[in-house]
């Protein structure tokens, strides 16, 4: 479901500042605000810190829809017990004076995908995909859906580490999904229902490959396709002539159209494409690895930096 | 749960009061969302005041959107007043066993349990959604983007684990004669919403009042059975096509 902004204005709508301090009506703990980390639909996500500990708190309005969230965070704690819970606490605080409920859970440190691929270098695409894969593939198997799988929801830490961020669109397989983006919901470009199942997932995760190496002619099609229009081979177009995403074009295909048997398939046949891609390079006519081009290019951004700089000085 | 979802640009200007005929929609269980739709900032501050208390007395929410946000407002919309319905009957449920005035004063542990047990019947509830369209001229330009999100809508229904069914109305009927005419009966099929509005003629007075007691009336007449139209048309006032092809798609 997408939301857009709704619910009545209230007083805790605004931000609070950093040092506000929460105090657990139910469980008692005592959690200090140090930042705001992101604006939900019907809700705030502040760092927050309980004792030594660094969490994340979400603060909003409607009890039933945190909890909601909290329902599933905690079912899939239960269902994975060898990591670390991601849910740490649920509870109300007075806020100006009224009772606001949370919820806290693991904080995890990382950038969206696509800032991570400009930061980094293209070159990490393949090992994040790998990780997030993995990643919806144990969801699946607990027989959910995550849903609303977008650049902002995927989180990247040191070496391509994934983590999942928003909840809010976890839906079990078989029901309507509770929350998506538009240009990354199957429906959307005419490819499928809005029920959740794996394949929902898969095709999200092409679109979000499409976002992060090719945005810009993304949303261009976006905006200028008729709704009719819209389908998964318009998006298979820009993939065969995106350099990146051509050689994993089979795998894009099969992602668009549900082609996988499972997720655990997805998640091979990824590495397979990947690997097959990554061992092709250096391509005939690039005589060096491109995080070396790079750095060749940056030193000679330097020279010319001098060579300007001495020019302008003796010039 | 019932709801009528109402698509307009301006103000009513003709008849019954729209505000009175969501009062009585609401009265008799069926909500009433309106979603104002605008386009460079024509809507005047009348037409503002006017939808918002057309929601107010039909129980719903209204939003003033421009035609690209309006597929996902409708959606919003239609969510939300799922959400909310539930809500209100658990609550109400709650106060009367426990003596709590929501779901937000039970201690946590509950609070998961009955937000489980909400979430479920927001799943599999029957929910019928009547869209009515105003098709007054400054509506044309908009047509698309409603077909759109209706295409959109009933596209989310039918994900539903529950029985969903949308109908589609549009208003004034030809010739100034009758106050809404109807488009597509109850269906969770998003093919009959294809194309609905290429044959209607755009114009004339804006009866909203008396198009929302039509949509009433239609609520009425097929209470307690949510039987879907079959996928073959049945042939309507002899302007049907033979060959399964629906009038509207026939210019």
């Amino acid at each position: 479901m997408i939301r857009a902004g709704c619910g009545v204005a209230t007083s805790f709508e605004k931000e609070l500042p950093p040092g506000t301090v929460l105090r657990g009506k139910w469980n008692g703990n005592r959690y200090v605000l140090e930042r705001l980390l992101g604006v939900g639909s019907n809700g705030k996500v502040y760092l927050a810190s309980r004792g030594k500990i660094s969490c994340a708190l979400k603060l909003g309005s409607e009890a039933a829809e945190l909890q909601g969230e909290a329902n599933v965070l905690l079912s899939l704690d239960r269902r994975e017990k060898r990591r670390s819970p991601f849910l740490l606490d649920v509870d109300d605080a007075a806020v100006n004076g009224r009772d606001v409920p949370f919820y806290v859970m693991q904080y995890v440190a990382g950038v969206p995908v696509k800032s991570y691929l400009q930061q980094r270098g293209t070159h990490w695409f393949g090992v994040i995909g790998y990780r997030l894969l993995e990643r919806l593939a144990e969801i699946h198997e607990a027989g959910w859906v995550f849903g609303d799988i977008k650049n902002d929801n995927i989180l990247v830490a040191d070496y391509g580490r994934v983590a999942l961020v928003d909840y809010g669109g976890m839906t079990a397989v078989g029901r309507s999904v509770r929350q998506f983006t538009e240009i990354y919901d199957r429906g959307y470009w005419s490819a499928g229902s809005r029920t959740a199942d794996p394949a929902y997932d898969w095709f999200a995760v092409a679109v979000l490959w499409l976002y992060a190496l090719d945005g810009k002619r993304l949303l261009h099609l976006t905006r200028t396709l008729l709704p009719q229009n819209r389908n998964p081979g318009e998006l298979m177009e820009l993939v065969r002539t995106n350099p990146h995403l051509k050689p994993m074009e089979d795998w894009m295909s099969r992602a668009l159209t549900g082609r996988f048997q499972d997720s655990r398939e997805a998640t091979l046949r990824w590495r397979e494409s990947f690997g097959a891609a990554a061992r092709r390079r250096p391509e005939p006519g690039r005589g060096m690895p491109g995080w070396m081009a790079g750095l060749f290019a940056a030193s000679l951004a330097l020279c010319a930096a001098a060579a300007a700089a001495a020019w302008l000085r003796y010039g | 749960m019932n709801q009528i979802l109402l698509i307009t640009d301006g103000c009513s200007n003709v008849g019954e009061s729209p505000v009175v005929a969501a009062a009585q929609a609401y009265a008799e269980g069926i909500v009433v969302n309106v979603a104002g739709v605008v386009d460079g900032g024509d809507m005047g501050e009348h037409g503002a005041a006017e939808i918002a208390e057309i929601a107010r007395a039909g129980g719903g929410m209204s939003r003033i959107v421009s035609s690209v946000q309006l597929s996902r407002t409708v959606q919003m919309m239609t969510r939300q007043t799922v959400v909310g319905t539930i809500r209100q009957a658990v609550n109400q449920e709650l106060r009367q066993l426990f003596g709590v005035e929501s779901v937000g004063e039970l201690p946590p542990p509950k609070r998961a349990e009955v937000v489980r047990m909400m979430e479920d019947l927001g799943e599999t509830a029957k929910l019928k959604v009547a869209l009515l369209i105003d098709a007054s001229a400054s509506m044309k330009p908009k047509l698309h983007a409603v077909e759109e999100a209706i295409r959109d809508l009933t596209l989310s229904l039918q994900a539903r684990v529950g029985e969903s069914a949308a109908a589609v109305f549009h208003f004034p009927g030809e010739d100034g004669r009758e106050a809404c005419v109807m488009d597509c009966p109850w269906t969770d099929s998003t093919e009959r919403i294809g194309a609905l509005f290429r044959r209607i003629r755009i114009g004339g007075t804006t009866p909203t009042g008396p198009a929302l007691m039509h949509v009433i009336d239609y609520f009425r007449a097929t209470y307690g059975k949510i039987d879907i139209e079959p996928e073959q048309p049945l042939p309507q006032d002899g302007r049907d096509d033979t060959g399964g092809v629906r009038s509207g798609y026939v210019v």
